[in-house]
């Protein structure tokens, strides 16, 4: 009886909707043609799990908002799309002085913003300066660097730096260094501000957690985006997302899907999934200071009986690839150095390094393993669980696995209150120096909370930077790899792909090893 | 009397201040309790020198001691003042997004309050007429199934039957992207209706339908207890008897009898009220529905305290308001309860 009831209460809603969806006569879909007389769709809506957090270059610092800024600003120089090629952007042409220390840019001639006012070299000058003065979170990737920032005349801008910095150019594809409409105040954060930049696109409506839409910017020097309007739609829960592609609600579903929504949506057929090599990467950090982690044995030990490839097959379905160095895969100077050393699920070795560092059966090692259960997604109780089982499979660890919320786990992290804990690296800028500083420099590592120090590395380190040859450097960052592979302080996992899932009218994604989505590529075909 | 109703509700209405002052005390607590800060949150595993966490810890306040802060924030609420946001964005107005949140949530609450009166004066009316066959057996089986649902489980079946197998209903947000609505009251329904924009509405409806049916059917349960209980009452006492043998037709005999079985229904529906604003949280996530819940539930992964403790408080302050306007009601219909 209850199921009568029910399905009437069914029948009465699918009869309302019926009707409803009948009253505006369909979905309204305007069309343009272009010069190729290919019908595109006027408008895209991709749905994101990610939030944009601060619109301001000078304190934007995380992935998805540095994708936002890239699609409504530009620098002077960025990524050709797909690739790890810098091209240029708003400058045409640069020099540099012989020590990579003075970089001198010159600018195209026809630049504007958005709403028509002219971008001159005294634009970028006060944008930089504005990072410099404000301090916000990714200050450190201009003042870090930059001494000072000059216009030479209206079209010439020069750079001299603190120290030669061989990987500056790609410094300059990150946001704190796109000019920034004179709008922007030049001593505050606008967390807010849409004026933007001199990007393909331009905001006109923002509704934070909610929905962004950004339109094609008519003073775009380069070529026009092929689709007029873009629509973001914020969700905070994946499947809901998964829903909202399935119902044709939203035509792209980007960061970030479950990867069990991305198996079961690729194994439907009726979407196109695109596989994005990613340079996000996940590991473990070990504490050198306390006990146990602080014996290298143990350290050694741990690493040997971790089994990459069940990590990707088991947690994450084959959407991710193993890693055996904190330098990612297909970036120049890896090396797969923890595969050299421990293979795999390497039990014996384990066993006898445990052995070496007095621990057996009767005396088994107790450690305890944290994750933070949002933040990296609803795979990470799954990762640890998995981790437990490997490390349990020596016979000789036993594992407890606690977890904290992110606000609270990187407040361990930083004081290094935890022993073996998860954490993951998106990159500032895609050089080996990003993948090895933040991590391995004593000076620079405090946030991990490994309290790792190596004078040695430090050093090594140090002079890569400075190199300009980047067959020299290849050389260091090999050194510092072989290195951290005996004292490791953090054991590589995964390195992470990205997927991006599309109705299948959906043309022209592409996402270089930037993993930045540019969203003037793409376009909707009229079926 | 008038002097007495008056003196009820200035004694009602200040009953909200404690209740108010407890509930902030235990959220400003709580959050203190728990480790982590709004500038950690922030801050994350990025790499920052100390003397910068120092300064974003000064900036956010988070410098002073606790009883200061508990204090200032007191005092400024005082004023009609939530604070400035700890985190992303830093600094701006509480009372922005609360402006921006609520509408969505009290339309999604009116809608799903309407859904459970109608199934609940339906199912229970229906249930009492025929009461001890096999109907009603039904109904309160499904009083007590509805009671029980899970919002999300049930909100995501909806979903799959209602968007992706039959695709004839939006499943998440509150309007179909691209329509431009004019901003008035923030319930777009009623925006929609006031501009004449018509294509909003529709869109609007549309995009309510499943979340306020999640909610309606899964508080009706409440209801059609209620309401059955009370009729069989009423439909067993003399004067709907005297109908009955008077001739007068069925339906007319169980719209007099429903007429009175409805005064504690009226009761019921101010407490469902506030459990309704409670359960439209769960529903907000299940439809990314972009109310207090969803920004509640934001906040806290930020732990953005003001955001927080602004949001509840105003939650408490509205729940404490349509209480106190139940309950004068109430006390004005019913000449038993004393003042």
């Amino acid at each position: 009886m209850k199921n009568k009831v029910l399905s009437l209460a069914l029948l009465a809603i699918f009869v309302f909707s019926v009707v409803a969806s009948g009253c505006i006569g369909g979905e309204k879909t305007t069309t343009q043609t272009t010069q190729t007389g290919a019908q595109y769709a006027e408008q895209i809506v991709i749905g994101v799990t990610d939030k944009v957090t601060d619109l301001d270059p000078a304190n934007a610092y995380d992935f998805y908002t540095w994708e936002v800024l890239n699609n409504i600003m530009e620098g002077l120089v960025k990524y050709k799309p797909g690739t790890l090629e810098i091209e240029p952007a708003l400058a045409e042409s640069w020099e540099v002085n012989e020590d990579s220390t003075v970089w001198t840019f010159h600018l195209r001639k026809d630049l504007k913003f958005a709403d028509g006012t002219p971008l001159k070299a005294q634009d970028v000058v006060r944008s930089i300066e504005r990072v410099m003065t404000i301090q916000g979170d990714p200050s450190w990737l201009v003042t870090d660097f930059v001494e000072k920032v000059e216009a030479k005349d209206d079209y010439t801008v020069v750079f001299y730096l603190k120290q030669p910095t061989s990987y500056f150019l790609a410094l300059l594809t990150t946001p704190p260094y796109f000019p920034v409409h004179p709008s922007y105040s030049p001593n505050e954060i606008q967390s807010d501000q849409t004026a933007g930049g001199a990007g393909p696109y331009k905001i006109v409506k923002w509704v934070r957690d909610e929905e962004l839409v950004l339109e094609a910017n008519p003073n775009y020097y380069g070529e026009p985006p092929k689709t007029k309007r873009i629509i973001i739609k914020f969700y905070r829960d994946a499947s809901t997302m998964r829903l909202a592609l399935q119902n044709g609600e939203i035509d792209i579903a980007w960061r970030t899907l479950r990867p069990t929504d991305i198996e079961s949506l690729k194994s439907e057929g009726k979407y196109s999934v695109i596989e994005v090599p990613g340079g996000f990467i996940r590991y473990v950090c070990l504490n050198t200071k306390s006990e146990p982690t602080n014996n290298v044995k143990v350290r050694q030990a741990l690493a040997a009986a971790i089994d990459r490839q069940e990590i990707s097959n088991k947690v994450f379905k084959g959407t991710v690839e193993p890693l055996y160095s904190l330098i990612p895969n297909g970036m120049w100077s890896h090396v797969d150095v923890f595969k050299e050393k421990y293979s795999d699920g390497n039990i014996d070795l384990a066993k006898k390094l445990l052995k070496e560092a007095g621990y057996d059966e009767n005396n088994p090692l107790m450690i305890q393993l944290w994750y933070t259960p949002t933040h990296y997604g609803d795979t990470e109780a799954d990762l640890a669980q998995v981790l437990k089982e490997q490390w349990e499979r020596t016979g000789v660890i036993k594992v407890e696995i606690k977890s904290a919320e992110w606000g609270t786990y990187v407040d361990y992290a930083r004081k290094g209150q935890m022993q073996a804990y998860l954490l993951g690296w998106y990159p500032d800028y895609l050089d080996p120096d990003d993948y090895t500083t933040p991590f391995l420099k004593s000076t620079a590592n405090s946030w991990a909370g490994t309290g790792y120090a190596n004078p040695t590395v430090d050093e090594l380190l140090t002079k890569a930077q400075s190199l300009t040859d980047q067959n020299e450097r290849t050389k260091l960052y090999e050194q510092v790899q072989k290195i951290l592979v005996e004292d490791v302080p953090y054991i590589p996992l995964i390195q992470g792909k990205l997927f991006v899932v599309t109705s299948p009218n959906i043309k022209g994604v592409t996402i270089g090893p930037d993993m930045i989505f540019k969203y003037s590529t793409i376009y909707k075909e009229k079926s | 009397m008038t002097r007495g109703i008056g003196q009820y509700i200035v004694i009602r209405g200040l009953m909200i201040i404690p209740t108010i002052l407890i509930l902030y005390t235990i959220v400003f607590i709580f959050l203190r309790i728990l480790p982590g800060n709004p500038v950690l949150a922030v801050v994350g595993t990025k790499n920052i020198s100390p003397e910068q966490l120092q300064h974003l810890m000064e900036m956010a306040g988070l410098d002073k001691p606790l009883y200061v802060q508990y204090f200032d924030y007191l005092w400024k609420m005082l004023h009609g003042d939530f604070g400035v946001t700890l985190a992303f964005p830093m600094g701006k107005p509480v009372v922005e997004y609360l402006k921006l949140r609520f509408p969505a949530t009290l339309e999604l609450t009116i809608f799903g309050f309407t859904v459970s009166v109608l199934i609940g004066l339906l199912t229970g009316t229906v249930a009492a007429t025929k009461k001890g066959t096999k109907i009603d057996t039904g109904m309160r089986l499904y009083s007590i199934i509805a009671y029980t649902l899970f919002i999300p489980w049930f909100g995501m079946m909806l979903q799959y039957v209602f968007g992706i197998h039959f695709h004839v209903l939006p499943t998440s947000g509150r309007i179909d992207p691209g329509i431009e609505l004019q901003r008035i009251t923030g319930l777009y329904v009623l925006d929609s209706i006031l501009t004449g924009n018509w294509e909003a509405f529709t869109s609007a409806i549309r995009h309510l339908i499943l979340p306020a049916t999640t909610l309606g059917i899964v508080l009706s349960g409440a209801y059609t207890r209620l309401v059955r209980n009370n009729m069989v009452d009423v439909l067993s006492q003399d004067f709907i008897r005297s109908y009955h043998a008077r001739g007068v037709r069925d339906w007319k005999v169980t719209w007099y009898a429903l007429k009175n079985a409805f005064i504690p229904v009226v009761t019921l529906m101010g407490l469902q009220f506030a459990i309704l604003l409670g359960g439209a949280v769960l529903t907000e996530t299940t439809f990314n529905w972009p109310g207090m819940g969803t920004f509640i539930v934001d906040r806290i992964d930020y732990r953005d305290y003001n955001a927080i403790q602004g949001a509840v408080v105003f939650f408490a302050f509205f729940v404490g308001l349509i209480s106190l306007i139940v309950d004068i009601i109430y006390a004005l219909l019913d000449p038993r309860v004393k003042y």
